[in-house]
């Protein structure tokens, strides 16, 4: 009996019209895609995107060149250089390179920086058509995210 | 027509051999008579990069081995490091970490498996577990910032606490997973082609597969209870009530079943340990500069792969002096010949999909 | 009418049409086939160029006709160059055959639906898109690599072990409609008002089995298995020549659809011929309901495609021989017998 009922079930091809009707009824769900350059999904708060430098509120530079990313840094991406102007109370950067190319986004900088002046973005478009647009200066890693892209690709801009 | 003998070479650009893997065959028309893997296509030097790094810095290049799960990897890693230095874990970091690999291996295992139907042609099933997977992905995404090499495990814990949204959000995906599971179930569990393409196929006994080393779901398939989870429990691993899926057959299906049951109980771990998450800091006092004085220690911990383990040597300064990786893929791929053996040449496929394999960590 | 039009502009313009309805299906069907597939895995699927992405198919036309034309060294040249087009030109030869309705009666004229009017034009359909397995031989052989003979050694016998399931399902439809003529087997499905796929289920299906075989298909696409073959016996093709291969299973998807629908789904026939309550879907013309028909099997075949995993090789040989072909004989035995009594 068991035995006819298996065979039944496969002399009508059961189990591929069960599949069948999973894709069919798949064929109406909701997509779960993003149409990507007119709609951007939000990176989470948390994200790591392109770490950038940040002022205080006054517009001061919070980086006081302690080189401590540096030294956190596993793949040497910093090369930085401080200098303390006359009177100024504490050191400040003259030199700041960052190179993307050898970022693993591994979170180290961002972690050890005692004054929170580096901190991840969340710029996710990474692409650069040379290769110097890779390599960021202090003044570019002061900048927000919109203006990092046009250092380093203009063809990938996000639609307004 | 018949052909004496040919060698085909498959890879290390082919659409099936899971990254750069090159396989040497010896078919003779379809038949397959041997089988040569040739590695090094993705060798990256890792094992002598981590001799020039501190303890700390090492942990994200771990990311990068097998990047299907790279949360099993950082936590094979510290946990290596913290024996060796004799760091105290806390107990809520213990569970944290049991929720990330767990959900890593919910990821790993749903990529398998549309993977694996992907290569035996079932192509909607890619989409539905990556779909799954993306909601993972998401999880981490939301946990520390990124998706693919995550980099959320650090020597003496884990990198954030588990907030209460975060917590239910976890929640609310794994209520999903078993609906996508259930599709994909139906789909392809007892379809006549998956069963033909599958069952019987890649045929390994429990005592060769031994013999082979295997591990991991290859291994449990031919019914060997060997799951480092339960045999030699680490991260507070024996808190929890879990089963270890066994197989009979030892061949392609039995893999398949065996890592779907998997996913079903690694749920079941997520969810008592977002239960039972006790009170407590995320992550022990660990010094900034991590000196460890001359010993050596090894670690493994279950990898949705197989078997992971960490050799760590230290030298007293905050660099190791040699760190040796065990990497599951690597040891399993070996069985490859005499699964394959006899087979038709496209069951080739369909067994090194079964194996689980990911070049990041056989190559290193 | 004038001698001119009648000898010259309207076998001009028919000839036009032969040449650009199977194109213009090709496109459909694989804006039809990328839609659909994505869909059923919860994407979108190319919906950029022209509306929906219609378009999407000849803006790849476009790009693979500025693609260059890589011919490996060691190729036969002449077989290389020639497969393509032998396989392209018997799918679209065979479209000369298939009617596209019933004649159609403009003024004092009559306008015939079809090119050649033959007694044994389903025969001729058939040899001809069987013809296309040549190319693909000449195709894997010529091109001196190793998928591609392997491509073209699974195709051969594949194709040659589904033509004879195909060949015994047809052959009820003719005993039934005791004629050849595509056209005439229609008028006969019209005349017993019940359509053949409905008389003998299982002749439709054995056919549709083994014509999803002979398009190879998923599930039976192991000539161009992708995951094996990387892409089968067209993997040293590129530029046109590739586009060729790839138009022209399509074409032979939709010249397999017509077949289907002719043989056993009354063609151009409006459904519920009998029921007086439906009479209105005589109103639509009969070369839309043709064409629905059509547009409803190469749907199912993207369908099962975006469902099944694939055959291995000898699976597909063991599915032929052990249960096509045995079923395939009962069910003619059946149907002569039937026939012999009624």
């Amino acid at each position: 009996m068991r035995r006819l009922r298996r065979f039944l079930k496969s002399f009508f091809l059961v189990d591929i019209l069960r599949g069948l009707a999973v894709t069919l009824r798949l064929y109406f769900s909701r997509k779960v895609t993003v149409e990507y350059p007119e709609k951007v999904q939000e990176p989470a708060p948390r994200f790591r995107g392109l770490p950038r430098l940040y002022r205080d509120e006054k517009g001061e530079p919070l980086c006081i060149a302690c080189k401590l990313c540096q030294r956190a840094c596993g793949t040497n991406c910093f090369d930085i250089e401080g200098k303390r102007k006359e009177g100024a109370k504490f050191m400040r950067p003259e030199k700041f390179d960052w190179k993307l190319d050898r970022c693993t986004f591994c979170g180290f900088c961002v972690e050890v920086c005692p004054t929170s002046a580096i901190r991840f973005s969340p710029e996710f478009r990474l692409t650069g058509v040379r290769k110097d647009g890779l390599l960021f200066h202090r003044d570019q890693m002061y900048l927000l995210g919109d203006d990092l892209q046009d250092h380093l690709c203009g063809g990938c801009r996000r639609v307004p | 027509m018949a052909f004496r003998e040919i060698d085909l070479n498959m890879g290390p650009q082919h659409p099936s051999t899971h990254g750069v893997l090159r396989l040497k065959l010896a078919v003779d028309n379809e038949v397959v008579l041997r089988v040569e893997p040739v590695l090094g296509y993705l060798h990256r030097g890792m094992e002598k990069l981590w001799e020039s790094l501190t303890y700390t810095q090492i942990v994200p290049l771990t990311d990068r081995l097998d990047y299907l799960a790279s949360l099993s990897n950082n936590l094979a890693y510290c946990l290596a490091v913290e024996k060796l230095a004799g760091i105290e874990v806390p107990r809520r970091a213990r569970y944290i970490r049991v929720v990330l690999a767990e959900l890593q291996r919910l990821a790993s295992h749903l990529a398998w498996t549309g993977f694996m139907a992907n290569d035996i042609g079932a192509m909607s099933v890619l989409l539905y577990g990556f779909e799954a997977r993306e909601d993972i992905l998401d999880i981490f995404e939301e946990y520390c910032g990124a998706r693919l090499t995550v980099h959320g495990i650090r020597i003496g814990g884990a990198v954030h606490d588990l907030d209460g949204p975060l917590v239910s959000r976890i929640r609310a995906v794994l209520e999903r997973i078993p609906k996508r599971l259930a599709d994909i179930r139906s789909l392809l569990d007892e379809n006549r082609i998956w069963k033909e393409r599958t069952v019987g196929i890649g045929r390994i006994t429990a005592g060769e597969a031994i013999d082979y080393g295997l591990t991991g779901p290859p291994l449990r398939a031919c019914g060997v209870a060997w799951d480092m989870r339960k045999d030699i429990p680490y991260s507070s691993y024996d808190d929890f009530d879990f089963d270890v899926p066994l197989g009979t057959n030892g061949d392609v299906y039995d893999r398949y079943l065996v890592r779907l049951e998997e996913i079903c109980q690694s749920i079941r771990i997520v969810g008592q340990a977002l239960d039972g998450l006790p009170e407590g800091e995320f992550k022990a006092k660990v010094p900034r500069v991590l000196k460890i004085a001359p010993g050596e220690a090894f670690h493994t911990i279950e990898a949705p792969k197989g078997v992971l383990g960490f050799t760590v040597r230290s030298n007293g300064t905050d660099k190791p002096e040699r760190v040796k990786m065990k990497s599951p893929s690597f040891i399993n791929l070996q069985s490859l010949e005499h699964l394959c053996q006899g087979n038709l040449f496209s069951d080739v496929i369909g067994i090194l999909g079964s194996l689980d394999i990911v070049l990041g960590e056989i190559d290193k | 009418m004038t001698p001119f039009v009648a000898d010259v502009l309207i076998p001009l313009g028919k000839i036009a049409a032969v040449i650009l309805y199977p194109m213009v299906m090709v496109v459909v069907m694989i804006w039809l086939e990328r839609r659909v597939v994505a869909l059923m895995q919860g994407r979108l699927g190319p919906n950029r160029v022209g509306f929906q992405g219609v378009l999407q198919p000849v803006a790849d036309a476009v790009k693979l006709f500025f693609k260059e034309d890589i011919i490996p060294r060691q190729a036969d040249k002449l077989l290389f160059n020639i497969s393509p087009v032998l396989v392209m030109f018997s799918s679209l030869l065979a479209f000369c055959f298939v009617p596209l309705g019933e004649p159609v009666r403009i003024g004092t004229t009559t306008l015939t639906l079809w090119i050649a009017d033959s007694p044994v034009g389903l025969l001729i359909v058939l040899g001809l898109s069987s013809i296309s397995v040549f190319g693909v031989i000449f195709g894997g052989w010529a091109s001196n690599s190793k998928y591609p003979l392997m491509g073209a050694l699974r195709s051969v016998i594949q194709v040659l072990s589904y033509e004879i399931p195909t060949g015994l399902a047809v052959l009820t439809v003719v005993f039934l409609a005791r004629s050849m003529d595509l056209v005439e087997i229609v008028r006969r499905q019209e005349a017993s008002g019940v359509w053949y796929g409905f008389l003998m289920p299982v002749s439709f299906v054995v056919f549709w089995i083994s014509a999803v075989a002979e398009t190879n298909r998923a599930p039976f696409d192991l000539p161009e298995a992708e995951s094996e073959l990387v892409a089968g016996y067209h993997t040293e093709y590129s530029g046109m020549k590739f586009a060729y291969f790839y138009m022209a299973e399509y074409a032979h998807m939709v010249l397999v659809s017509s077949l289907v629908v002719i043989l056993f789904f009354g063609g151009w026939l409006p459904p519920f011929q009998g029921v007086k309550a439906l009479a209105f879907l005589h109103a639509v013309p009969g070369f839309i309901w043709y064409l629905v028909k059509i547009m409803f099997f190469l749907y199912l075949y993207v369908w099962i495609r975006a469902t099944l995993p694939r055959y291995r090789f000898d699976s597909l040989i063991r599915l032929v021989w052990k249960w096509l072909i045995p079923l395939a004989l009962a069910n003619f035995l059946v149907v002569a017998l039937v026939r012999f009594l009624r």
